[in-house]
C-alpha cells in the first residue's frame, strides 16, 4: 500500500506544480461559477419584468391581474394593452406578456376550459422564460384548485412560489459541478495519461516490477482527490457568495460526486486506450465534450430541446449525472428517478473500464 | 552449467513487423561481470534485441533466458533483479532528482535497494539533486536515467544507447560511471553506435546490421581476426576497385568519396599512391594512416560507415 501511497503523493506533488493543470481544474470552474453566479443572482432575487394585458372585464381577470400585480413577488407587472405590451416585449424591456383575453370570466363561469395567453422571445434566455413559465402554471393551478372549489390534496399557498422560486443560478450551478466532473474526466484524465505515455514515462515504470494496478490506482487516486476539491469549490463558492441552498444531503451529493467522477474517469481512459497522440486525445475529449455540454440540461431545461434529440440525451451519461444531482441540491422534479440517473451512470462506467482494459496500450 | 556462468542467453530471437525483419535470428550469450555490447548503425535491431531480453517486448521466435529465468514468462521475476535505462526516459518532469529517485525504491519492496543518495554521488549529479528533471540537461537527465537503473543493485544493467547526443565531456563523465559498474563486477549490456564507446568499455563486442550478428567478439580480437594491415584512407571520387591493384594493397572500399585501402605494407601502398597522385595530379586530400579499429571492421563487414 505504501507504493500506491507514494505514487498518489508523486502525482499530487506533479499536479500542484503544474499551474496550466491547476488553472484548468480548479480556476477555470470557479472564474465559470463566479462568472454564472454574478449574471444570474444578481439583486440576490430574480426579478422579471411581465407586461399584463386585462382584456377581461369579469371576476376572473380582475382575480388574476391581482395575484400577478401583488402576490407574485419576482413579477414586476406593468398593466397595458396588447399592441403596447407585444411591442415592449419585442424591445426586449419586457421579459414576457400575459394576456388575459375577452370573455376570459364567462367562459370559466360556463365551466369551460379558458386560455391564459403567455408570450415569449424565444431569442432570450431559454433558462428563464422556463422558470417564469413554471410560476406562471402555479398561480394558474392554484386558481383552478380554488375555483373548481375542490379540496386541494395539497394546499399551495400562493407566497410559497416566492420562497421556493428556484432562480437560474441554483438551476445552473449542479449543471456546472457534473460540467466540471465531466471535464475532469477527458482533458483532465485522457490528454495527461496520453501524455505520460508519449514521453515515454509510462514504459519507465513498466520497466520496474511496479504491478499496473497500483500505477491505475495511484492516478485515478489523485483524480478523486482533484474531482472533490472541484466539487468542494464550486458548492463552496454557491453557497457562500451566491446563497444556493443545497436542500437534499451533502453526503448524497457527496456520493454523487464520487460515482460521477469515476464514470467519466472510466471515459477518460477509454479515450487514452483509443487515441494515440495527445492531439487525438484532446481531439476526441472535445467531441465528446460539446454535445453534452449542451445536450444533457446542463444550461437549460431538456423540455426546451426538440423531440428528435432525445434518443440523444438519453444516451449521454452528463444527462443523468446533472439531473442526479439537480434532485439532491435544488430538490428538483426528476427527469428520470434516481435509481436511473445511479444505474446509467454505473453502466456508462463498467462498459468503459471493460473496453479501456481491453484497448488500453501500455507504450 | 551454462545457467550459473550465463548472465543472458539469447537464441534465434526474431521480430517482424509487417516486412521489416527488425531481428532475424539473433544469438548470443553474456558471462556473468561481462560487459556486452551490441553495435550497429541505427536501425540494425539493437534496440529491439535488447527490449526483448528486457521483457519490454515480446519476440516472434526463440528464446531468451536471463539469470537462469525465461523470458517472458518469468518476466516480473526478471524485472526485480535487473535495472533499465530506456533510450529514451522521460520521467516526471516536476519532480526532482531526489523525488523521483525516492520513488523508484518503492518500486522494489523485495530487494535491497541502493540509497538515493549514493546513487546521486554515483553519477555525479549532487548539485543537481533539488532540481526538477525538466530542468537538467540531456547528458544529466541521461545520467538520472542511469542512476534510475541502479536503485535495486541489479544483478545485470541494461543501457540503451547511454550516451547517444551527449557532448564529449558528458560521454566521458557517463563511460566513467560504466567502468566504476564494470570494476564492482556489474554484468552489463550495452548498445551504441559509438566505436569508441564500445571500445573502451566493452569486454566483448556484437556487429549488428540489418538484424543479425555479423560478427562477435573482443574488440581488439575482432580487429585482428579482420585486420592485420594498416589502414589508409584519403578522398577520392574513384571506384574502391581502382586501388585493389596498388602494391600492397589487400582490400579497398569507398562510402561518401573516402577511399580507405588496407595494406600489409604501408610505405610501398604509399609510396605507390603518391606516383598515382603525380601521374593524375590529384592531390590527397584528407589523408590518413592508422591502424584498423573497430569501425574499419564494421565498414569492411558491411560496406557502410557506422557514423551517422
Amino acid at each position: 500500500m505504501s507504493t500506491v501511497l507514494s505514487l498518489y503523493v508523486a502525482n499530487l506533488k506533479e499536479f500542484v506544480r503544474d499551474r496550466a493543470a491547476i488553472f484548468w481544474t480548479l480556476a477555470f470552474p470557479i472564474v465559470f461559477i463566479v462568472l454564472f453566479g454574478g449574471i444570474f443572482s444578481a439583486g440576490g432575487s430574480p426579478s422579471y419584468n411581465v407586461g399584463l394585458v386585462n382584456q377581461d372585464n369579469g371576476p376572473v381577470g380582475a382575480g388574476l391581474a391581482d395575484v400577478f400585480q401583488h402576490k407574485v413577488k419576482p413579477f414586476k407587472v406593468t398593466t397595458s394593452d396588447y399592441d403596447h405590451a407585444i411591442a415592449d416585449l419585442k424591445k426586449g424591456t419586457l421579459d414576457f406578456v400575459i394576456v388575459l383575453p375577452t370573455g376570459l370570466s364567462q367562459t370559466v363561469e360556463s365551466h369551460h376550459t379558458a386560455q391564459v395567453q403567455f408570450y415569449s422571445d424565444p431569442s432570450k434566455n431559454q433558462t428563464t422564460s422556463q422558470i417564469q413559465l413554471t410560476i406562471v402554471q402555479q398561480v394558474l393551478a392554484v386558481y383552478n384548485q380554488q375555483a373548481t372549489q375542490t379540496v386541494p390534496p395539497l394546499a399551495l399557498a400562493t407566497n410559497s412560489i416566492n420562497t421556493h422560486v428556484v432562480r437560474t443560478i441554483d438551476y445552473l450551478m449542479p449543471g456546472i459541478l457534473a460540467m466540471s466532473l465531466m471535464q475532469l474526466g477527458l482533458f483532465g484524465t485522457a490528454t495527461p495519461l496520453v501524455s505520460l505515455r508519449e514521453e515515454g514515462v509510462l514504459r519507465r515504470l513498466g520497466a520496474t516490477p511496479l504491478p499496473r494496478w497500483q500505477l491505475l490506482v495511484g492516478q485515478v487516486m489523485l483524480r478523486l482527490t482533484i474531482a472533490i476539491a472541484q466539487a468542494a469549490l464550486i458548492i463552496g463558492i454557491s453557497m457562500a457568495a451566491f446563497h444556493v441552498q443545497i436542500q437534499g444531503s451533502m453526503l448524497a451529493l457527496a456520493g454523487l460526486v464520487v460515482v460521477g467522477a469515476i464514470t467519466f474517469i472510466a471515459m477518460g481512459y477509454l479515450i487514452a486506450s483509443l487515441a494515440r497522440t495527445v492531439e487525438s486525445a484532446s481531439g476526441i475529449s472535445s467531441a465528446i465534450n460539446f454535445p453534452m455540454m449542451f445536450l444533457s440540461g446542463i444550461f437549460f431545461p431538456l423540455a426546451l430541446l426538440p423531440a428528435f434529440l432525445a434518443p440523444v440525451v438519453r444516451a449521454l451519461p452528463l444527462t443523468y449525472l446533472a439531473d442526479a444531482i439537480r434532485q439532491v441540491s435544488i430538490g428538483s422534479v426528476p427527469d428520470f428517478p434516481m435509481w436511473v440517473d445511479l444505474a446509467v451512470l454505473g453502466g456508462w462506467a463498467i462498459v468503459c473500464i471493460s473496453l479501456a482494459a481491453r484497448f488500453f496500450k501500455w507504450d | 552449467m551454462a545457467a550459473q556462468s550465463s548472465a543472458i542467453t539469447v537464441e534465434g530471437l526474431k521480430k517482424y513487423y509487417g516486412a521489416t525483419k527488425a531481428v532475424d535470428g539473433i544469438s548470443f550469450d553474456v558471462r556473468q561481470g561481462e560487459v556486452f555490447g551490441m553495435l550497429g548503425p541505427n536501425g540494425a535491431g539493437k534496440s529491439t534485441t535488447i527490449e526483448i531480453v528486457e521483457g519490454l517486448r515480446d519476440a516472434d521466435a526463440g528464446s531468451v533466458a536471463v539469470l537462469g529465468l525465461r523470458q517472458p514468462r518469468e518476466a516480473q521475476a526478471i524485472k526485480s533483479r535487473i535495472g533499465i535505462q530506456l533510450q529514451t526516459t522521460s520521467l516526471y518532469p516536476r519532480l526532482s532528482v531526489t523525488e523521483i529517485l525516492d520513488l523508484f525504491h518503492r518500486f522494489y519492496p523485495n530487494r535491497k535497494t541502493i540509497p538515493t543518495e549514493t546513487l546521486i554521488r554515483m553519477v555525479d549529479l549532487d548539485e543537481k539533486k533539488s532540481t526538477r528533471s525538466k530542468q537538467l540537461s540531456g547528458g544529466q537527465k541521461q545520467r538520472l536515467s542511469v542512476a534510475l537503473a541502479l536503485v535495486n543493485d541489479p544483478d545485470i544493467v541494461f543501457l540503451d544507447e547511454p550516451t547517444t547526443g551527449m557532448d564529449p565531456q558528458a560521454r566521458r563523465q557517463l563511460w566513467d560511471v560504466m567502468l566504476d559498474l564494470k570494476r564492482q563486477g556489474k554484468t552489463i549490456l550495452l548498445t551504441t553506435h559509438y566505436m569508441e564507446e564500445a571500445e573502451q568499455i566493452c569486454d566483448r563486442v556484437a556487429i549488428v546490421d540489418h538484424g543479425h550478428i555479423i560478427e562477435i567478439g573482443a574488440p581488439s580480437e575482432l580487429v585482428h581476426r579482420h585486420f592485420s594491415e594498416i589502414a589508409i584512407s584519403f578522398q577520392a571520387p574513384d571506384a574502391a576497385e581502382t586501388y585493389q591493384s596498388l602494391a600492397g594493397v589487400s582490400h579497398a572500399v569507398s562510402e561518401d568519396g573516402q577511399v580507405t585501402v588496407y595494406t600489409t605494407d604501408a610505405p610501398r601502398t604509399m609510396t605507390a599512391l603518391l606516383a598515382r597522385e603525380s601521374a593524375d595530379g590529384a592531390a590527397l586530400r584528407g589523408l590518413n594512416v592508422h591502424s584498423a579499429t573497430l569501425e574499419d571492421v564494421f565498414l569492411k563487414l558491411t560496406g557502410r560507415a557506422l557514423r551517422d
